[in-house]
């Protein structure tokens, strides 16, 4: 042992060591975000709530019934029935999605090819009841207009077909920042 | 004399029994005094608990109830106070009832003979610090009747653990108050204040070191307290010996183990901080001073001793048992042995 070492072992170095870091842990603010009172905004990109894109020119869903979602979905959760209208268009009559059964790949919006459907930034929808999570076409509507509205536009473009100019962290992210930029 | 024939109020309607009963009113309003004052720490220590050890993790601690939290003790205490009293099936009911009360009686016997301000103590016995020795090992009893009551292999487990810690580390915490009553030349509280307010430093803390580091550890290892939480070790015990117990018992377990901190504080405090004097050489810097009361040094003493509990729990894990045992045995009895003897030698040669 040498004299160093019995210094470090009757002086405690260790704990002192240890308990200078926790005291000036006291003086520093907490990283602690109060939740239900201070809400971290989403991430574009983020995959909750599940909505179906309103046309603007109809007011009625952008969905042609194609059925390419549903065939996609892993979780088999997407429900569509359609009929044939009177100038022989295809028409969808409902588009359901059991939100419970979802598991948030976002395979469903990548395999749209007209950019119906989305998942929405939503993210509280807790619920006590099952019913509630069993999605119709004029709720999932309504959770557009809700939800994404006006942000619609922008989530297809900067997200799903993005410039250069998108490619920068967002604000609210923890990244580790190179010194020099 | 017939003792039946004899009732109180003859006793006091004699002439000069007036004295008696002003005396009994007065330790009366002293007791409610002290219990009110010790009470509301309590309540407050957990908060301030949570608070400070949250703030050291980088957290926040209470926040929700009142502004900062501040009405969380009270919120804690209507919720243990209406929860459902459970009773295990085949625990040993007087036992199961008493051992709380034993633990909580242990606790708060201490608070009589400890002088918050100059004689203001509820009792100002002369063998003061041995009754707050014997009352601190005698909430161990508590202890281990919960935890044998409880027919719960945990809680079981919990009080052999307490009863064996407590047994090993009331030596050393005596031994180590040895040297403050060998330089006091006296075991009354009011007296070691007194004593030290006129020794030239001030306080014993200065000629007492070895003295008050056996007496901290040894101190934390009595009231259970991280590093030496072994009989209340949440990763192996659940909670300890008090797992079968809810609602106000589960109160009373936890009002005593921190009443228990207190009392720790204030012997810290009284013999080693000096009580509810300060230094003379800080008076004679800053004359303005003396006019402070002296239950306020007393309690920011307490407070700071409590504090450091504290700040030791945000910062150390749990020792081993076998850890604990040798470092109660091999490291601190001799180390207050030694300190007996010094303290000894030293004062025969000033002499």
């Amino acid at each position: 042992m040498t004299v160093q070492e019995f210094f470090r072992k009757i002086f405690f170095i260790e704990i002192l060591k240890g308990l200078s870091l926790t005291l000036s842990r006291l003086f520093t603010k907490p990283v602690t975000r109060r939740y239900p009172k201070q809400k971290r905004p989403a991430a574009l990109g983020f995959r909750g709530l599940h909505a179906l894109v309103r046309n603007p020119a109809t007011g009625d869903v952008k969905c042609v019934g194609c059925g390419l979602c549903a065939a996609i979905c892993p979780s088999r959760c997407i429900y569509i029935y359609t009929s044939e209208g009177p100038e022989h268009q295809k028409i969808v009559d409902r588009y359901e999605i059991e939100v419970l059964r979802c598991v948030y790949c976002a395979f469903c919006v990548e395999a749209c090819p007209f950019g119906a459907i989305v998942l929405t930034p939503h993210y509280e929808y807790a619920n006590y009841r099952r019913e509630d999570f069993y999605m119709t076409k004029e709720k999932l509507l309504e959770n557009w207009d809700k939800y994404m509205g006006d942000k619609g536009l922008d989530y297809f473009d900067k997200f799903w077909n993005p410039k250069s100019s998108h490619f920068t962290t967002p604000e609210g992210q923890a990244v580790w920042r190179h010194k020099d930029g | 004399m017939n003792i039946f024939e004899y009732s109180i109020f003859e006793y006091f309607l004699k002439p000069g029994s007036f004295d008696v009963l002003v005396n009994i009113i007065i330790i009366l309003v002293k007791i409610a005094i002290v219990l009110g004052v010790v009470m509301f720490h309590v309540a407050y220590a957990t908060y301030f608990e949570r608070k400070t050890i949250g703030r050291m993790q980088v957290r926040m601690g209470p926040m929700e109830v009142g502004p900062h939290g501040l009405l969380q003790p009270i919120a804690d205490m209507l919720k243990l106070f209406f929860k459902e009293d459970i009773i295990p099936e085949k625990a040993d009911k007087t036992i199961f009832y008493i051992a709380p009360i034993v633990s909580l009686m242990a606790a708060m016997s201490s608070l009589a003979v400890i002088p918050f301000y100059k004689d203001f103590a509820v009792a100002n016995i002369n063998i003061g610090l041995l009754f707050i020795l014997a009352m601190s090992s005698l909430g161990s009893y508590g202890i281990i009747l919960s935890g044998w009551s409880s027919d719960s292999k945990y809680a079981f487990l919990g009080g052999l653990r307490s009863s064996a810690q407590v047994l090993s580390y009331e030596i050393a915490m005596a031994l180590s108050l040895v040297g403050v009553m060998m330089m006091a030349g006296s075991l009354n509280m009011n007296e070691i204040v007194k004593a030290q307010a006129e020794y030239p430093t001030g306080l014993y803390l200065i000629p007492q070191i070895i003295g008050f580091f056996v007496f901290v550890v040894a101190a934390l290892a009595e009231t259970n307290r991280t590093p030496f939480d072994l009989p209340e070790a949440e990763s192996e015990l659940v909670a300890g010996y008090f797992v079968e117990y809810s609602g106000m018992r589960f109160a009373l377990f936890y009002v005593a183990e921190y009443v228990g901190m207190i009392i720790m504080g204030c012997l810290a405090a009284t013999c080693y901080f000096g009580g509810w004097t300060i230094p003379w050489y800080i008076i004679k810097i800053l004359p303005f001073l003396k006019y402070v009361p002296g239950v306020v040094w007393f309690t920011l003493k307490v407070y700071f001793v409590v504090f450091c509990y504290y700040w030791i729990r945000a910062t150390v894990p749990r020792y081993r048992y076998d850890q604990l045992m040798s470092i109660g045995w091999k490291l601190l009895i001799p180390l207050a042995l030694a300190n007996i003897a010094i303290t000894g030698i030293i004062k025969v040669m000033v002499k």
